[in-house]
């Protein structure tokens, strides 16, 4: 029990480290980016551009950190849960938050047939929970009180905070990178003479190719541990796994449907994986349903 | 350079000492925390007994026995001073109202009554409620009693006389659902 509850709070402050890991390593990346697009372009602004790119990336920055949530909730059109008309809802987030001591977080609901929900926000104090249509729906009491738990373990344990930094930051870097290596298309090479700059410019866009893919791929391994973990909390919360385990069954039984209306990059903030992609792997968001309820049925 | 070493371990220890006792105070006021919280629940639920009552009333004409077993115990559990008793009277309290819901599947007009519906599910939650706070509750007294019972808490715990709190307990008895006599 002493270890459980060690790393429960070693894990709170494994993610506030991260989050300010990944924040410096974005502000690095912009810095990098923003260097290359200035020397292939216009060498001689460099230094207005490279301080142009500095103010938009903290700018940036800054504006994902206090408005990620309302960027989250706008991507999956979700919209605020009346009380009269989700009692339940409310009633169970409620019981959840005096089990954990947290805040009450904002409840939205998203129209989608699909069962999922996920939690945002940047700390316990300001934090927003969401399902789908489909989870209220098709979830009994105790299930939903498992998903619920599983998102309010997501808020207790910071994860939200740097999972929707991430969500944003990496969309932003990948539209960034793929500005600069298009621009090549539409460009002659006429106005590059210089050797030196041929090779900067060619470690550019090499540096615009990997960057997303490697900024993703960190994004993505967290992500899986995370849902582990948050598994584990929220029966903490709950003391009743069967709740939870019913309810991933549920969703891995759930006929996989064309999500079109959920942009990628939000897809980890999720319970389980809103595409359901088949293949497990480096590009996974999320760990296989199977081995969560294999897990879950362990406790 | 003797003199030095002195004051950094003095003042290291210092820390340590503060640290500790912070610690236990902190843990301590979670604990008080958590204790209102139960208290919160129990007040709200005593707060709609009389909307039940008045909601049931007209239905139920004979089981005024039953009536009265609940607003006995919600008397109880107001006049209750201290958390024991309160807890203990907001158990009873809690199997009074449940005999109502049972009785309540003999009146199929009853169980169409919207107001009667909205009570059952919002003191339904509120149950629950009560069991996620003393849920919170213990599980904050099981931090505390591992912070001083642990070493190296374990040393300060007794330099600050510092006790271990007892846990709530949880009858099974309670939990079960009352048998209701029908006549």
């Amino acid at each position: 029990m002493m270890s459980e509850r060690i790393s429960f709070y070693d894990q709170i402050r494994n993610n506030k480290i991260k989050s300010v890991l990944l924040i410096s390593l974005i502000i690095i990346v912009f810095f990098i980016l923003g260097y290359f697009v200035s020397y292939a372009f216009t060498p001689d602004y460099f230094f207005i551009i490279m301080i142009l790119s500095i103010i938009i990336s903290i700018f940036y920055v800054v504006i994902g950190y206090y408005k990620s949530d309302k960027i989250a909730l706008a991507s999956v059109n979700a919209k605020p849960a009346l009380r009269s008309e989700y009692s339940q809802y409310y009633h169970i987030v409620e019981g959840l938050t005096i089990a954990s001591g947290i805040p009450m977080p904002k409840l939205y609901v998203m129209n989608n047939e699909q069962i999922n929900a996920f939690a945002t926000g940047r700390d316990p104090k300001n934090s927003i929970i969401c399902v789908t249509t489909g989870a209220l729906k098709n979830l009994n009491k105790q299930e939903l009180e498992g998903v619920l738990a599983h998102e309010l373990s997501h808020i207790a344990n910071y994860d939200i905070r740097f999972m929707t930094l991430t969500a944003v930051l990496v969309g932003m870097i990948a539209i960034i990178a793929e500005l600069f290596l298009r621009s090549f298309w539409f460009r002659g090479s006429s106005d590059r003479d210089n050797k030196g700059n041929m090779i900067l410019i060619l470690i550019g866009i090499v540096f615009a190719i990997l960057a997303p893919i490697v900024v993703r791929l960190i994004q993505l391994a967290i992500s899986r541990k995370r849902e582990y973990v948050a598994d584990a909390s929220g029966v903490k919360f709950t003391r009743y796994p069967k709740g939870l385990a019913d309810a991933l069954r549920k969703i891995e039984k759930d006929h996989p449907t064309e999500n079109k209306k959920i942009n990628k990059a939000v897809a980890p903030l999720f319970i389980s994986d809103p595409f359901k992609r088949k293949i497990q792997g480096l590009f996974s968001t999320h760990p296989p349903l199977t081995e969560r309820i294999r897990i879950l049925e362990r406790m | 350079m003797v003199l030095w070493t002195i004051f950094i371990i003095a003042a290291v220890l210092v820390i340590i000492f503060i640290y500790y006792y912070n610690r236990f105070a902190i843990l301590g006021n979670r604990i008080d925390n958590s204790l209102a919280q139960i208290d919160v629940q129990l007040k709200k639920r005593a707060d709609l007994v009389p909307n039940l009552i008045s909601a049931v009333k007209g239905y139920m004409k004979h089981e005024k026995s039953i009536m009265t077993n609940v607003t006995e115990a919600r008397k109880a559990l107001l006049s209750a001073k201290d958390m024991p008793s309160k807890i203990k009277a907001g158990d009873n309290l809690q199997t009074a109202l449940k005999s109502i819901f049972a009785l309540a599947e003999n009146y199929p007009n009853l169980k169409a009554n919207e107001n009667f519906l909205q009570l059952q599910q919002e003191l339904s939650a509120i149950e629950d409620k009560v069991a996620y706070s003393r849920q919170f509750y213990n599980d904050n007294i099981l931090d505390f009693n591992n912070s001083i019972k642990i070493f190296p808490g374990k040393l300060f715990a007794s330099l600050f006389n510092v006790k271990g709190r007892p846990y709530l307990e949880i009858k099974e008895s309670e939990r079960a659902v009352p048998k209701v006599k029908f006549e």
